[in-house]
């Protein structure tokens, strides 16, 4: 059975439409990575199934119960949000910012619980922020600045996490490092995780699904060797791709034409 | 506010401990310093004796001096310093804006115009009616709730549109407000700009009473708000992400803050720069959670009015200065100090 239902999503910006007539299921467990060229709905049917954008039409459901019947904290007890552009406090500690992702827990009225603060900790530990928990978050570099957004997402215990274009900014290394850490969260703590990715090579390795929008529509939705292999993938980009097949990874490389 | 090192427990529990002990002085110096020279003992056994403990040793003239003058306007000064100081604290956290002070929703135009209105067709400029601060007070509102309702009722409106709908209406209601002065004789508009300079000299129980239970509310529910602005400070998409309902708690601090500031105003008329001066302070020394900015706001706020008023009524007594003033003329040069120790501060 699927964790995400998206079934005849169409969502607008006023009367533009962002995402047409959209229908996925996405397995608990499961990495499903949402390519497409700029301007395709990459960001806009994520962040849908974020809960922060309205639905036109169509549903969005988690756990079989649609997103629109749930309050704020009911949608962040299940789903958690890693946004392309995070908005850093100056001020606020590591520690501070990690623990956000634990209000939905101990709500707005109350301090964190012993067992908030447990779940703090084993994050820390998970991402290797222990350095850091003390120090102001506007001093962290690109790369630990994401490893903790990814902290705050993880601290939410979510069953769901939607993250967009998470690796934007972030050299190779960090790019990876990133990556293989959402990668065992996947195999090893049962995540499920929506994402938005514009590295084809990356996308491809580490999703177990691609889905290919173009125009807000689905074009392509299958095992990543066989998306990015695909005429259509080409097409949607307008360009000569080649994959080249490195120890059995599939490299995706743009031919100038 | 960029901080290597945020402010550790232990300097956020001395500046607690310092703002309380300046609380006490504030009190003391509020009831033991005026024209009459009553001993700071001989007060403070007077408060001992109303609670049932010991025996007052001051003659009914100094009785009467200490609780029915300076109490009064102690206790005003207690509630407007703490409601100015909150109310700006959570501004600036709900609009995620440094510059945002309780008057930015259109509460003092609003207010400045319903008082001028009172004192001039009313009273007819040769007095100041009864029911100036109920026209203040009903202005206040008029103008936040107009504020709110061009703003898109702040729902589904983001933030800034709510800040310029303030600005709009503000705008006008202070052009309506200058049209209706320009009508007026010179002794009634002399009576508006004293009302509109703020003062603590009419305060009285009433005027305690009639406040007290709305800025107890409000202070209450802007100190609460404290976790809600932290989280908040992520931006509204992501607090939301982070289980946050932004536009309820926006609507619950916004009504809070304005209520609270609206009762202060038609009390003690406009009091400026207390309720951006002081959430700005605190911040600069205990850092950017609102959970310690909100709560050492009421009191540092407190205090700091309360020092303003003693310096005003006392410099050129018998005559007073202009509260509005003493807060800018005191409150300046203390930020602007805090401001430039601030890297030895945040240590």
């Amino acid at each position: 059975m699927s964790i995400i239902n998206i079934d005849a999503l169409t969502v607008k910006a006023g009367n533009k439409v962002l995402v047409s007539d959209v229908s996925l299921d996405v397995e608990p467990g499961t990495w499903c990575t949402i390519i497409g060229p700029n301007g395709a709905g990459k960001t806009s049917l994520v962040e849908t199934v974020a809960g922060l954008r309205r639905v036109a039409s169509g549903s969005v459901s988690i756990s079989g119960r649609a997103l629109s019947t749930m309050n704020e904290r009911e949608r962040a007890l299940v789903v958690s949000l890693v946004p392309q552009h995070p908005e850093i406090p100056a001020g606020m500690t590591v520690r501070e910012y990690v623990s956000l992702g634990r209000s939905p827990y101990h709500g707005l009225l109350h301090a964190p619980s012993d067992n908030d603060h447990r779940i703090v900790d084993s994050v820390f530990d998970q991402l290797s922020l222990q350095e850091f928990a003390e120090r102001d978050v506007v001093t962290l570099s690109g790369g630990e600045r994401q490893r903790m957004v990814l902290g705050r997402a993880l601290a939410q215990s979510t069953s769901v996490m939607v993250l967009d274009e998470p690796i934007t900014g972030l050299d190779l290394r960090h790019q990876m490092g990133l990556l293989e850490l959402l990668k065992t969260q996947v195999e090893q703590g049962g995540l499920t995780v929506v994402a938005t990715m514009h590295d084809l090579t990356l996308a491809g390795q580490f999703a177990d699904r691609l889905v290919l929008l173009d125009k807000g529509k689905v074009v392509l939705d299958g095992p990543a060797g066989q998306v990015v292999r695909s005429a259509e993938l080409a097409q949607c980009y307008g360009m000569n791709l080649r994959v080249i097949d490195v120890d059995g990874a599939d490299v995706v490389v743009p031919v100038r034409s | 506010m960029l901080n290597a090192n945020p402010p550790t427990g232990r300097r956020v529990a001395l500046v607690t401990v310092l703002t309380l002990v300046g609380l006490c002085v504030a009190v003391v110096c509020g009831l033991a310093i005026g024209p009459t020279p009553i001993g700071t003992m001989r007060i403070i056994g007077s408060i001992f004796s109303h609670v049932g403990i010991g025996h007052s040793t001051l003659n009914s003239l100094q009785s009467t001096i200490i609780w029915q003058l300076r109490a009064p306007r102690l206790v005003l000064g207690l509630l407007a310093g703490a409601m100015l100081s909150v109310a700006g604290g959570t501004y600036q956290g709900v609009f995620r804006n440094p510059l945002a002070d309780p008057y930015l929703l259109g509460v003092a135009a609003g207010a400045g115009l319903g008082a001028t209105f009172a004192i001039m067709d009313i009273g007819g400029g040769t007095y100041t009616p009864s029911w100036t601060p109920l026209m203040a007070f009903a202005g206040a509102m008029v103008a936040v709730s107009i504020t709110w309702i061009i703003g898109g009722r702040g729902l589904r409106s983001s933030a800034s549109t709510l800040i310029l709908a303030g600005v709009a209406v503000a705008a006008l209601l202070t052009s309506l407000q200058t049209y209706l002065q320009q009508q007026a004789s010179a002794q009634s508009l002399a009576r508006v700009y004293i009302w509109l300079l703020g003062s603590l000299a009419s305060a009285s129980w009433s005027s305690v009473d009639l406040v007290l239970p709305y800025v107890l509310v409000c202070i209450t529910i802007c100190v609460l708000a404290g976790r809600a602005l932290d989280v908040m400070s992520v931006g509204e998409d992501e607090s939301r992400s982070l289980g946050v309902p932004v536009r309820r708690v926006r609507l619950i601090v916004i009504a809070a803050s304005s209520l609270g500031t609206a009762a202060i105003v038609s009390a003690v008329g406009l009091i400026g720069f207390v309720g951006i001066i002081v959430p700005h302070i605190v911040r600069l020394l205990v850092g950017t959670s609102y959970r310690r900015i909100l709560p050492l706001s009421v009191a540092f706020g407190a205090a700091f009015l309360v020092f303003a008023d003693t310096i005003a009524r006392t410099v050129i007594a018998p005559s007073e200065l202009p509260l509005g003033v003493v807060t800018a003329l005191v409150g300046a040069p203390v930020f602007v100090l805090i401001l430039s120790f601030r890297k030895q501060l945040v240590r």
